[in-house]
């Protein structure tokens, strides 16, 4: 992909790719439900996703989005609703029907071919000639940088090469839709790095819809156009990246998404909470009950100074570049994180007394959560 | 002398561990070896080297290893085309059944051969009676728990799920899978199970006695009220001959393998290579 070979390869592929041949695909989840045994793994499941949109279903394990894919993909059924591509109900087509390419989270390059015939399947499934069909394979992989390895067989691979071919694969059939069930799991943090830009660059080229299904949020935010969270079955909150770490429609996500510290506080009736001696308004709605909860803030929102008898002292510092994390021991054995400008960490040096307030702006609350919960 | 000794030990240690095989090991394999080749030397003397040029000139040699060699391709056959879409099925979409499909498949090792050909021969129709291929139907379930077991242990070795669901998205139809991703991906183990059938319809004598049908290891055993020294003779060459088979069996499945990443060809463990760990 580094090579000019590979982005003229690419370009030309995108001439030809599902977004400049149809102008893309639109996806409609229509109110899925599935349910195994007494376990509902999907209560109501809705997303729309734009012609070329890249949406990244996030959630913690057992939360469905697996499922989800898996429905869109037709290897699932769903016990009710629908999936509606380009506005048609695909629900009672194939897998094999649908169109879809996908590259899943174990290695499923097929052992007994080299990797320019797994990249040629597809197209041998649609009755291209042979010669084409190898020229668009080889196409393909050198696209995802791997001609070298055309004649290679999966166990002669790495990993990383293994789904690079897979999405290579995935791609030469161009589908409709991409489906992604957590590809880079299996990959060592660098290769997953290198090829989480690869997938999203290629995504952006082919302009191929795409659904990704991932539990690692850094991946969701940083490859989606939008990235939906998901909690027993059900969609939290879909929005982009940047809407979702600032704006968390509820605490689930605002706690799932990025870093979040809990600051123990109390409930004031006029949807107010107090904690760490300020008064701030409740955003969204406060948990019923109970008047002891728990202020859900991000490292970057706390404020903080050094003060002599603060409310907390200095514990850990740690450079983290730009800006520096600041670990506070609350009174009563609380601890938070602050981030500081770098510039500023200096003077706060471990043991040293600071005084830290909630931002101004309304916060997020949670139920108390005691060292049992 | 200990002086000597030291340096050495130390360059040993240096050097990293070694392998060693220590005696009781070759005590083993002799013993074995003796166990197994004395017979079979006593078999040659008693033959003597002219019997093997009568062998072939002898009544009923010619018609019995036929009639072996026919059932054993027939029993082969519908061994495979039975099991493999079987077991794949069974792994595939009922993986609780598993164990049911292991236990039922071990019954021919517990009933004997002699009750299944009595039973069948009690019932079966005429028409059936009268043909040796009700032999090779009979061999299909003796087979069973050998090829099963051969078949279970190379689809345990493959992600079948995810290669079926990758060719299945890929726009392949059933058929399509199993011919050109599930069935290529089994041959060492496909290969194994014919190992094991051919070796079981070419020593199998108990049935076919009871049948009256003379396969070659019957006319063997009746030749040998005749000519004793060219039955033996007969039963080596059947031997080295059977012996001949297996290892080109076994070789080619061993360099299919040895290509594409696969298990080496063993009677019930196929073991993948792993995936480079970069």
């Amino acid at each position: 992909m580094t090579t000019n070979t590979a982005r003229n390869t690419a370009a030309t592929a995108a001439g030809t790719g599902p977004a400049a041949r149809s102008g893309g695909t639109s996806v409609l989840l229509q109110d899925l439900t599935r349910a195994f045994g007494a376990t509902r793994a999907l209560d109501g499941l809705s997303i729309e996703i734009a012609p070329g949109e890249l949406v990244a279903l996030l959630g913690p394990s057992g939360c469905g989005k697996t499922t989800a894919l898996r429905i869109v993909a037709g290897f699932e059924t769903a016990d009710t609703g629908s999936v509606l591509v380009d506005g048609k109900d695909i629900s009672s087509v194939p897998a094999s029907r649908r169109d879809m390419g996908m590259v899943f989270q174990s290695y499923s390059l097929f052992p007994n071919m080299p990797a320019l015939d797994n990249v040629a399947f597809g197209l041998r499934m649609r009755k291209i000639g042979a010669s084409q069909r190898r020229k668009r394979a080889a196409e393909l992989l050198d696209m995802v940088g791997l001609a070298p390895q055309a004649r290679q067989y999966p166990h002669q691979l790495s990993g990383g090469q293994q789904q690079r071919v897979a999405l290579a694969r995935a791609l030469a059939i161009e589908p409709r839709v991409l489906l992604l069930d957590e590809p880079l799991s299996a990959l060592d943090a660098k290769v997953r790095l290198q090829l989480r830009e690869q997938i999203r660059t290629l995504q952006q080229r082919l302009g191929t819809t795409t659904l990704f299904v991932t539990h690692d949020q850094e991946e969701a935010l940083s490859m989606a156009d939008r990235v939906g969270v998901m909690r027993q079955g059900k969609l939290e909150q879909i929005a982009a990246p940047d809407e979702l770490y600032q704006n968390p429609a509820t605490a689930f996500v605002a706690e799932f998404v990025g870093v979040m510290n809990r600051i123990p506080g109390e409930l004031q009736g006029s949807g107010n909470v107090t904690a760490l001696g300020s008064t701030v308004p409740v955003r969204g709605q406060a948990p019923d009950g109970a008047t002891a909860v728990d202020v859900l803030v991000r490292p970057e929102g706390l404020a903080m100074e050094v003060r002599a008898n603060g409310n907390g002292i200095v514990t850990t510092r740690t450079f983290l570049g730009s800006v520096t994390r600041v670990g506070v021991l609350l009174d009563g054995d609380i601890a938070v994180q602050v981030d500081k400008p770098s510039t500023e960490a200096a003077a706060l040096a471990p043991g040293s007394s600071v005084s830290l307030s909630l931002p101004a702006e309304p916060v997020h609350v949670a139920p108390r959560q005691t060292a049992d919960s | 002398m200990a002086a000597i000794a030291r340096p050495r030990e130390a360059g040993r240690q240096e050097a990293g561990p070694r392998r060693s095989y220590p005696v009781w090991r070759w005590v083993i394999l002799i013993v074995a070896g003796v166990y197994f080749l004395v017979p079979l030397f006593a078999a040659l003397r008693f033959a003597g080297i002219g019997a093997f040029g009568s062998v072939i000139s002898e009544t009923g040699f010619t018609s019995s290893l036929g009639l072996s060699v026919r059932l054993a391709i027939v029993t082969t056959v519908v061994t495979i085309v039975l099991m493999l879409p079987t077991a794949v099925y069974v792994h595939l979409r009922l993986p609780k059944l598993r164990r049911l499909l292991e236990g039922i498949t071990i019954l021919p090792i517990v009933i004997p051969p002699v009750v299944l050909i009595v039973g069948v021969l009690q019932i079966a129709p005429n028409f059936l009676k009268s043909t040796p291929y009700l032999l090779a139907l009979e061999y299909v379930i003796l087979a069973m728990p050998f090829a099963y077991r051969a078949i279970d242990a190379g689809l345990r070795a493959l992600d079948l799920k995810t290669i079926v669901e990758a060719s299945s998205s890929l726009g392949a139809g059933w058929i399509s899978t199993l011919w050109r991703v599930v069935m290529p991906n089994l041959r060492t183990a496909v290969l194994s199970a014919v190992v094991l059938t051919v070796a079981l319809v070419l020593g199998e004598f108990t049935m076919a006695s009871l049948a009256l049908f003379q396969t070659f290891p019957v006319w063997i055993v009746v030749n040998d009220q005749t000519s004793g020294q060219v039955s033996v003779a007969a039963s080596l060459l059947a031997l080295f001959v059977t012996w001949l088979f297996l290892l080109l069996i076994t070789m080619i499945g061993t360099r299919q393998a040895r290509r594409t990443g696969g298990g080496q060809v063993t009677l019930f463990v196929v073991a993948r290579q792993q995936t480079r760990g970069d």
